[in-house]
């Protein structure tokens, strides 16, 4: 119950106005707006248990933000219903903020005009937390996050990976048990990302917090989370860990090989698909349900072709899911034209 | 008694914002400088042939003049710098953090707008007194004026703060309105008697503007000051100052509702 | 037709088809439209009101006839108004560096200046210019003034010489404000002193105060100055007639010189906080 977040179909429609083309279509629109209904989250239902980080993941526009807003109040969902450590964020929006923390990696809660240390004190006293524990928390945050170095420095002085620290820090000072982060490490190099992973696992993995992250970037994917729920189209694709995905929609294996005459004729063979082929370069991947083990693969290959180099990869993540958001879309294009 | 102090430190932030920038400072001093030796220069110049008119003798208009300067330090700011604006939150998308916190946006607001007008009356003050021994202005008739000044100088305020929270408030329900506010600006301006005393325009005009809040935050307060307003008279005005309080803070109550609800359907 | 010629019926056709873009923008914030429109007939009212409040009530004002005095605010409001409607997105500016727009404009293939007075087209304009239409027109039918040729020219180069000063100052403060983006609250002082100040016959002023709003802010050439000129008070003016008749000049002058302070500042423009 403490720190846990349970979404049961949940479900957002927002209502637009059309803007018609031309400069009569604007002056129409001025006077007579149409109205068209968008469909950002439908039917989603997940869970994540207390001291679990999980990714939501999905391409651009899926509908991930709008579930975010929903799970932190400050969108009320059209149906379904969403709990966050035992609140209804939407129905008791000021509870429910004193148990999350939220970053929205590209906006600053922070003050502009201050010294990122006042913008600490002023949330520690909206938030009410005593003064000793706020210390000791900002000095752990500091070992972690190297926030001293820049803490005097105002806002408006920062650098992005500098600003995106603190407004972490300042999103935990609370020590609330959910956390909310929304690509939290968008544009930053890959030293201050490191160190934001490495912020993020000792919170889960010490402090017992529940972390629900969006991000494109699948290295963290692949470093923090061990379950990822995937969204497109606002509807749910999948539940599941980073293997089920994997087995699902990437190849479990991929095989290279160099051929040693380029001009071979070369094509699948049974259970097995040629992925590429150019010049002498060949890759091969299991193919259907009843594709071989690497092992009989692998001696198929050399049987059947005759190789000079080889070598054997596991598919990495971004292939898996730009496979998986295809699919999702391919399905979804099926689905409305099965509607219409 | 903690409850009420509760996020008493966003009440810090303007003034903060500002001993942080010494320049700014300098910038205010130098601005509330020039313009109190306009403006005095101005009535001045503008009763040389006249003698007493609407009401005003000239170091009546010249006292008034000079008080309304300094009291609209009371409450402008450059408040965009901080970035800490209605307007600049909704265009920055993070106005989301003001309903992630357990502090009610209307108080956050409120307190800032507290921090705000303290450090505002700071700078009033300190003017207050120089031009009072530099006999740029006139000091009250009586102790009973300067009491009766204050405590209609606070309600000015606490009808000003509503009005400025209405103009922030509009921001929630259109984006782009910035040549809006500037128009309503200058209405405040006008019709609270900052670039001329209400008392010269024409009668229709202040019967207008007395169907409006605007002279309840400048133009009553000064005027009793000044005598224009005697003592007999302002019990009625102190009314109708607080009957302002009471009516706007129940309008801004529900637009505050209402904002909340169009910030929640539309996620920020 | 020269290259050059080609190029410049160009440049203005494009111009023309974004300023058509931002009208159309600015009618799709349905509110905000509506609210303009609206909110534009208080704002008519009041400065009319405002600007012949105080003729009524302080008559010889400086020495002047009223009818003399009126024709300082409407100057002064009608090259306002030109100036908001052709030159004015220069107030807004310190905003847009702020987030970041110099730097997009500075990749676009066209010139800063232009992209921003392009920005968005300034509606409140039209509520700017139809008041200062009205108190010319108020103005005029007092005047006892014979209106010559040579009198209705020399009133046409005042305002546009009034609009191109005050553009310049703007300006100036634009460019300050591409090195101090803070600079912007400068430009708003200078509004409230052009508004308030910008009315009178400044002989009403202590001398002191009237030479720093001639000398060191230009303020009394834009409408005080030249009004001066055109109803024939060359004395206790505080210049040189001369220099008073001189006044569209000025802002000619004043604007080529303010382009080039805009033109140095932009070139040594290093964008805001990384």
């Amino acid at each position: 119950m403490i720190g846990s977040i349970e979404v049961r179909g949940l479900s957002r429609t927002f209502h637009t106005t059309v803007r018609r083309p031309g400069f009569a279509g604007a002056l129409r629109s001025l006077v007579n707006p149409q109205k068209v209904a968008k469909h950002a989250v439908s039917d989603v239902t997940f869970s994540v248990a207390a001291g679990e980080l999980l990714a939501l993941l999905g391409p651009n526009g899926a509908g991930k933000s709008t579930t975010i807003k929903m799970l932190t109040g400050i969108l009320t969902p059209t149906a379904g219903e969403a709990r966050v450590a035992g609140v209804v964020p939407y129905e008791e929006r000021e509870r429910n903020a004193r148990n999350i923390g939220t970053v929205f990696g590209q906006r600053t809660q922070l003050w502009w005009d201050l010294p990122v240390r006042e913008s600490f004190a002023i949330l520690r006293d909206i938030y009410e937390v005593p003064k000793a524990e706020h210390a000791a928390r900002l000095k752990e945050f500091d070992e972690l996050l190297d926030l001293s170095s820049f803490w005097d420095t105002r806002v408006r002085h920062l650098s992005l990976g500098q600003r995106v620290r603190s407004d972490l820090a300042a999103a935990l000072l609370h020590d609330p048990p959910v956390v909310f982060l929304d690509e939290p490490t968008i544009g930053m190099d890959v030293v201050v990302k490191e160190q934001v992973r490495e912020f993020l696992r000792h919170q889960v993995e010490e402090r017992g917090r529940t972390v629900l992250l969006t991000t494109h970037d699948m290295t963290e994917v692949e470093r923090l989370a061990e379950r990822v729920v995937l969204i497109n189209h606002g509807r749910l694709v999948l539940d599941g860990t980073l293997d089920e995905i994997r087995r699902k929609f990437g190849s479990t294996w991929q095989v290279r090989v160099t051929l040693a005459d380029p001009h071979t004729e070369v094509g699948s063979l049974p259970g097995i698909a040629l992925l590429r082929h150019e010049g002498p370069q060949a890759v091969f991947g299991p193919d259907g349900p009843d594709a071989p083990t690497v092992h009989q693969a692998l001696k198929q290959v050399i049987e059947r072709y005759e190789v000079t180099d080889l070598a054997l990869d596991e598919a990495d993540l971004e292939d898996v899911m730009r496979a998986a958001y295809v699919h999702a879309e391919a399905s979804h294009a099926e689905t409305a034209a099965e509607g219409a | 008694m903690a409850s009420v102090l509760h996020g008493w430190r966003a009440a810090r932030v303007t003034p903060l914002g500002e001993l942080h920038t010494p320049p700014r400072m300098t910038a205010v001093l130098l601005r509330l400088t020039v313009q109190v030796v306009l403006v005095a220069s101005l009535w001045r110049g503008l009763y040389a042939h006249t003698g007493t008119t609407a009401g005003l003798s000239r170091d009546q208009a010249v006292t008034y003049a000079v008080l309304a300067v300094l009291a609209s330090r009371l409450r402008e700011l450059d408040q965009s710098a901080g970035r800490d604006m209605v307007l600049q939150h909704m265009h920055f998308g993070t106005i989301v953090y003001w309903y992630l916190r357990p502090l009610p946006p209307q108080r956050y607001y409120a307190l800032r707008a507290l921090g705000e007008q303290l450090y505002g009356l700071a700078w009033a003050l300190g003017g207050y007194v120089v031009c009072l021994a530099a006999g740029v202005v006139e000091p009250p008739e009586s102790a009973a004026v300067a009491g009766v000044f204050v405590v209609s100088m606070l309600l000015g305020q606490w009808v000003l703060y509503y009005v400025m929270l209405v103009l922030d408030q509009l921001c929630f329900f259109t984006i782009r309105n910035n040549s809006a506010m500037l128009i309503l600006i200058f209405a405040q301006n006008l019709l609270s008697g900052v670039y001329a005393p209400l008392w010269f325009f024409p009668d229709w005009f202040i019967t207008l503007s007395s169907f409006l809040p605007f002279q309840a935050t400048l133009s009553v307060p000064l005027s009793i000051y000044v005598g224009r307003i005697e003592l007999s008279d302002a019990g009625v005005q102190l009314v109708i100052q607080a009957a302002w309080v009471v009516v706007l803070a129940l309008f801004t109550r529900w637009v505050w509702r209402r904002a909340a609800r169009r910030v929640i359907s539309q996620g920020g | 037709m020269s290259v050059k010629a080609v190029k410049a019926v160009k440049s203005l056709r494009i111009a023309w088809r974004i300023t058509l873009l931002n009208i159309r923008a600015a009618m799709e914030y349905r509110t905000e439209f509506l609210l303009n429109i609206a909110i534009g007939a208080i704002w008519q009212v009041s400065v009319i009101v405002f600007a012949t409040v105080l003729l009524a009530r302080f008559t010889g004002m400086g020495g002047w006839d009223s009818s003399d005095v009126l024709l300082i605010p409407a100057i002064r409001m009608l090259a306002h108004g030109l100036f908001v409607l052709l030159l004015g997105r220069m107030h807004f500016i310190g905003r847009q560096i702020q987030e970041g727009r110099i730097d997009i404009y500075l990749l676009r293939p066209m010139p800063v200046h232009r992209q921003v007075q392009l920005d968005y087209f300034p509606t409140n304009a039209i509520g700017d210019l139809t008041v200062a239409t009205g108190l010319m027109v108020g103005a005029l039918s007092r005047s006892d003034l014979d209106w010559t040729a040579g009198r209705v020219s020399y009133l046409i180069a005042a305002i546009i010489g009034g609009m191109l000063l005050e553009a310049a100052l703007f300006t100036v403060v634009a460019s300050a404000c591409l090195r101090f983006p803070a600079a912007d609250y400068w430009s708003r002082w200078l509004e409230e002193l052009l508004g308030t100040f910008g009315s009178y016959p400044l002989n009403v002023l202590p001398r002191a105060v009237g030479g720093f709003l001639t000398y060191a802010l230009p303020l009394a050439f834009v409408a005080y100055l030249p009004t001066a000129v055109l109803t024939g008070h060359d004395h206790g003016i505080g210049v040189p007639y001369w220099l008073a008749a001189a006044s569209p000049l000025l802002g000619i002058a004043g604007y080529l010189a303010a382009r080039l302070v805009w033109r140095w500042s932009l070139k040594r423009y290093t964008g805001v906080n990384g």
